[in-house]
């Protein structure tokens, strides 16, 4: 009887522990899954490179946005031009692209399409430039959404554009990313990072 | 100011910790001779390959330039990030060349593979008409297999071959072997030298030389432009060892020039 009480007891501790909602203050939201794309003009034509593993996280409560890529999972169709990439963006030495800031307006977690501000330091190449970028965050079934959208120049980050003479990649590339950011404990991304590791 | 700090981030971990040497060569063609770099998964490469005549044919010939080329124009399709198949046409003997490569291994950046090994086999066909030949006769094979690693900016390819014409000139062997050296040195991003020498080993078609050759591979970022100067004059390899009558060492060697270039073609 009495055990029959503790299993009981125990059955219903694990069902409330399950449906409990996070504690908001212990939430950050993450994802490693989300897609990134650029695109680089040539003189006559253009061309985009993909990954859909881009890893980001959102701390509401501490201001705290960080994202990062590996460079070397952009594909852009062609393995000859992913390889030439890889070398101009000296991937070998500085495998990431990261971006580490917070909210320009430190702001709750929005309940619909919020645009947003998020200033920080962006790496590429060793080098790293303080850069502002807007975006918009939606929340979703899954979490919230978030786009954004923003240029650089690869001279700032000390990457020659490749080419020859006057056919060349343009300077200037524009950058999308999109990607759903979970809801996650801190500790348990902090627990799975630590596995991870 | 940004207040994060340094534990506030995620950890940054490589998709991939390992993964094969890149560009090993700049293109599948060192300069006459195949290179272990293959054709990637649904990519289409075009290659077209000039020689010209003899540079001490002087200012008469323009350097050699007058004199008409040998040229080939191919196309080859990865299959696989491994296998490709190609298929070429040369203005001499009109040879039309059907060709698969094989990638068995790819030197990691670990170093768990040292080195890349690869087979190459190909069929020629003799297209040129007029004179007298049934099918067979029309017919060489050839097989290689490519030895490569590379170091730093450096790049080494043993190629052991065998080379086989169905109806060869009266005289001349069946069977041909040899091994081609080829080497290539990255000067920079954009920038690299390159040269190969393949000596045929054993029995050799009458007045043929080994064959040498130098190039500067100039890499645009989407073409890669190869500017040589050969012995040779012929393309395929097994033409290469049969016909090269010329000596790069006696001032016996000419321009040439090659263009590789890479489309996508869909797909993942």
């Amino acid at each position: 009887m009495i055990i029959n009480s503790l299993l009981c007891c125990f059955l219903l501790f694990l069902q409330l522990a399950a449906t409990h909602p996070i504690d908001p203050a212990d939430t950050v939201y993450y994802s490693d899954s989300g897609f990134v794309e650029f695109t680089s003009s040539v003189p006559m034509h253009s061309f985009s490179g993909k990954s859909e593993q881009l890893n980001g996280m959102i701390d509401f409560e501490e201001n705290i946005i960080d994202f990062y890529i590996d460079l070397t999972t952009l594909k852009t169709g062609i393995g000859k031009r992913d390889r030439d990439m890889y070398q101009t963006l000296n991937t070998e030495e500085h495998p990431f692209a990261e971006f580490t800031g917070s909210f320009e307006a430190p702001s709750p977690i929005p309940d619909q399409r919020t645009k947003v501000t998020a200033i920080g330091e962006f790496t590429i190449n060793g080098v790293t430039k303080e850069v502002e970028v807007q975006g918009f965050i939606e929340p979703n079934e899954e979490g919230l959404l978030l786009e954004a959208k923003w240029s650089l120049l690869l001279s700032d980050y000390d990457i020659e554009p490749p080419g020859i003479l006057f056919y060349r990649v343009d300077d200037t590339q524009e950058i999308r990313i999109q990607l759903v950011l979970k809801p996650t404990s801190r500790q348990e991304l902090t627990a799975e990072n630590e596995t991870g590791a | 100011m940004i207040s994060v700090t340094a534990n506030a981030q995620l950890p940054r971990e490589r998709a991939q910790t390992d993964g094969p040497i890149e560009n090993t060569f700049w293109a599948t063609t060192n300069i006459g001779i195949s290179t272990v770099q293959n054709v990637d998964k649904h990519n289409l490469e075009s290659s077209v390959m000039h020689t010209f005549g003899l540079v001490r044919g002087g200012i008469d010939t323009f350097y050699g330039l007058d004199d008409g080329a040998n040229t080939k124009i191919g196309l080859d399709y990865g299959i696989s990030n491994k296998f490709s198949v190609g298929i070429s046409r040369m203005t001499f003997n009109k040879v039309v060349d059907l060709r698969g490569k094989y990638n068995i291994l790819r030197q990691t950046r670990s170093g768990s593979v040292t080195v890349d090994l690869a087979i190459k086999s190909s069929l020629g066909i003799s297209t040129l008409s007029g004179v007298g030949l049934g099918f067979n006769e029309r017919l060489s094979y050839f097989t290689s297999v490519m030895i490569a690693r590379k170091s730093d900016r450096m790049s080494l390819q043993l190629t052991p071959m065998i080379a086989h014409f169905n109806a060869p000139v009266a005289g001349n062997p069946h069977q041909l072997f040899g091994l081609g050296v080829l080497t290539s040195y990255e000067l920079n991003n954009r920038l690299a030298l390159s040269a190969e020498y393949l000596p045929v080993i054993g029995q050799r078609n009458a007045f043929s030389k080994d064959a040498l050759a130098v190039a500067l591979n100039i890499n645009t970022g989407g073409h890669v432009f190869q500017l040589f100067l050969a012995s040779s004059q012929w393309h395929n390899e097994q033409y290469i060892m049969a016909n090269n009558r010329d000596a790069f060492w006696k001032g016996e060697f000419r321009f040439g020039f090659n263009i590789h270039r890479v489309f996508g073609s869909g797909g993942d």
